[in-house]
């Protein structure tokens, strides 16, 4: 491991962009960081709002057109390198909200999957997933921040 | 919300969020400022439209209730129970008392981790991180119980119509672990809200500010504990079958203020233990499901509950197939917003935030109805919308 690795691997900021889905992952990605039971800030993964500062961007909730733009201003804005985490079932495949059998077919009103707005390394799969999924889903985009050159 | 009638010269407009939807919840709070002091407030909440209420039509009754359930992160049991009891009221479903207890017992559960959540988020935007993380761990104790039950932390489903997954059925080792944890639970939360009402830090702060009157509760139609801590003695669970077993107080405070708001809430978690333990005891035997039911055309039938927040309204009609028609759903939070605005007017700015919080906003379950036209975006009454695109047949 390089010097560069070493000293990324000691902070690495994680930012939640909720794109409106139903609270039910942002609550469990902000469990996976703060609550003590899962606690990752005793491995120094912080969380943060300030895109600026991030390495780490977890996506969670189908996109809500009021989100496309904001969410894409967000990733610019983020300096590399970057990784993109999509958490929960909204963000992976649209969930019970894009797909429809009924009157209506596909619901235009958002924008999921999440990698149709902003490219996406990791999917956590879920509804809504387990902490552990989260971290276990951070740690796997870890490898491309700290190897980059 | 304006402040009456006379002229208020507005110095300067303050606003937060959502240019950045990181804010927890994506809204926008447009404070009026007048030298720090907020003479008026708006809360904006269309950021995350999903058109849910459309989502329902022409699906059948037993698929939809997956979607109501996914209304809300934090209040998925009661959305999924209210669902079920509009066609178990409209189709006079008969639903076995067993049933009934688990999901009282789930409702509860959801209602503690819910009022937590709230501390948690309070605490944070108080600024004492120790507090808000001690709720967090508290929480987990019933979110594995919840998970013990339905077998998901978030969205345990546990009620379909006519009665409660088979799978969510208490078993006698279940039953057990419930009343350890229940106990262990009352234990430690007792040494945190003791420690919360001796905090004279955390008090001075809370105390005195964000008033809401008793009068403004019942104009404005704030439910639950927002209301209750004005004291408003309504809670629709005193009026509802499925609590007529069981016994529990309805808290209530005089003093109007944040700190009641919060005080409601950590006392309402007794209540809520209380409600579990009854249900837990006197379980009765039973089948848990009642299968003899057919979907078949149904009238508008509205079905009001109270949640965590407040009073909860879901409506629907069932065509000649079974299939559903014109969901309409009312949570608490719109009704609650409205208190929410007149809480903060006549504050320092720096407790407006403090107040929203403590009201327990939901704002994605709230945003449901909104047309954009030439690039600006409103929301529209359900009247208006029927004027506009018809009933669907």
């Amino acid at each position: 491991m390089n010097l560069k690795a070493t000293s990324r691997k000691n902070a690495i900021h994680v930012m939640v962009a909720y794109t409106g889905g139903c609270n039910g992952c942002d609550i469990e990605v902000v469990n996976a960081v703060l609550s003590p039971r899962y606690d990752v800030e005793q491995y120094r993964v912080l969380l943060t709002w300030n895109p600026r500062e991030a390495d780490v961007l977890i996506v969670s909730g189908v996109v809500a057109w009021q989100m496309v733009e904001p969410l894409k201003k967000i990733y610019e804005s983020i300096p590399d390198p970057k990784g993109v985490v999509a958490v929960g079932a909204c963000a992976v495949n649209g969930n019970v909200y894009k797909n429809l059998v009924g009157d209506i077919g596909q619901n235009e009103e958002i924008w999921a999957p999440v990698d149709t707005v902003i490219p996406v390394d990791v999917k956590v799969p879920g509804c809504a997933p387990r902490p552990e999924d989260v971290i276990a889903g951070v740690v796997k985009a870890l490898p491309k921040i700290l190897e980059a050159p | 919300m304006t402040s009456g009638e006379k002229h208020v010269e507005i110095e300067k407009e303050l606003s937060f969020g959502p240019v950045h939807p990181a804010l927890i919840e994506p809204y926008r709070i447009r404070l009026f400022v007048n030298d720090e002091i907020v003479e008026d407030c708006e809360l904006n909440i269309n950021m995350a439209y999903r058109g849910i209420e459309k989502l329902f039509d022409g699906l059948p009754v037993e698929r939809a209730l997956l979607i109501a359930e996914r209304v809300c992160g934090i209040c998925s049991h009661v959305h999924a129970w209210n669902a079920v009891r509009v066609i178990e009221g409209g189709l006079n479903i008969d639903v076995p008392p067993r049933a009934d207890y688990v999901r009282v017992m789930t409702h509860e559960m959801q209602r503690i981790a819910s009022h937590l959540i709230l501390f948690g988020h309070a605490f944070e935007v108080v600024g004492h991180e120790t507090f808000a993380t001690r709720s967090f761990l508290l929480r987990e104790s019933f979110m594995d119980l919840i998970s013990y039950v339905g077998g998901n932390r978030v969205m345990p489903s546990v009620p379909i119509i006519g009665g409660i997954r088979p799978r969510a059925d208490l078993t006698e080792s279940l039953k057990r672990v419930i009343l350890e944890r229940v106990d262990e639970f009352e234990e430690k939360y007792k040494g945190y809200v003791t420690r919360i009402i001796e905090d004279p830090l955390v008090m001075s702060r809370l105390t005195g500010i964000g008033f809401l009157t008793k009068e403004d509760a019942i104009k404005f139609h704030a439910t639950g504990p927002t209301g209750r801590a004005s004291g408003w003695d309504y809670d629709l669970r005193t009026k509802m079958d499925e609590y007529k077993p069981f016994e529990f107080n309805v808290i209530t405070d005089e003093s109007c203020d944040t700190k009641a708001r919060i005080v409601v809430r950590a006392l309402e978690v007794f209540e809520s233990l209380k409600i579990i333990r009854q249900a837990v005891k006197n379980l009765p035997e039973g089948p848990v499901v009642n299968r003899s039911w057919k979907a078949e055309e149904m009238d508008f039938t509205t079905a009001y509950m109270e949640t965590y927040r407040g009073e909860l309204m879901h409506s629907y009609a069932l065509d000649s197939q079974g299939k559903i028609r014109n969901y309409k759903i009312r949570t608490p939070t719109p009704t609650n917003l409205a208190a929410m605005e007149h809480a903060c007017v006549g504050d320092h700015v720096t407790e407006a935030i403090l107040t929203i919080a403590s009201c327990d906003p939901c704002l994605t379950c709230c945003t449901r109805a909104e047309v954009v036209d030439s690039g600006k975006s409103f929301v529209l009454s359900d009247f208006e919308i029927v004027r506009k695109y018809g009933w669907r047949k």
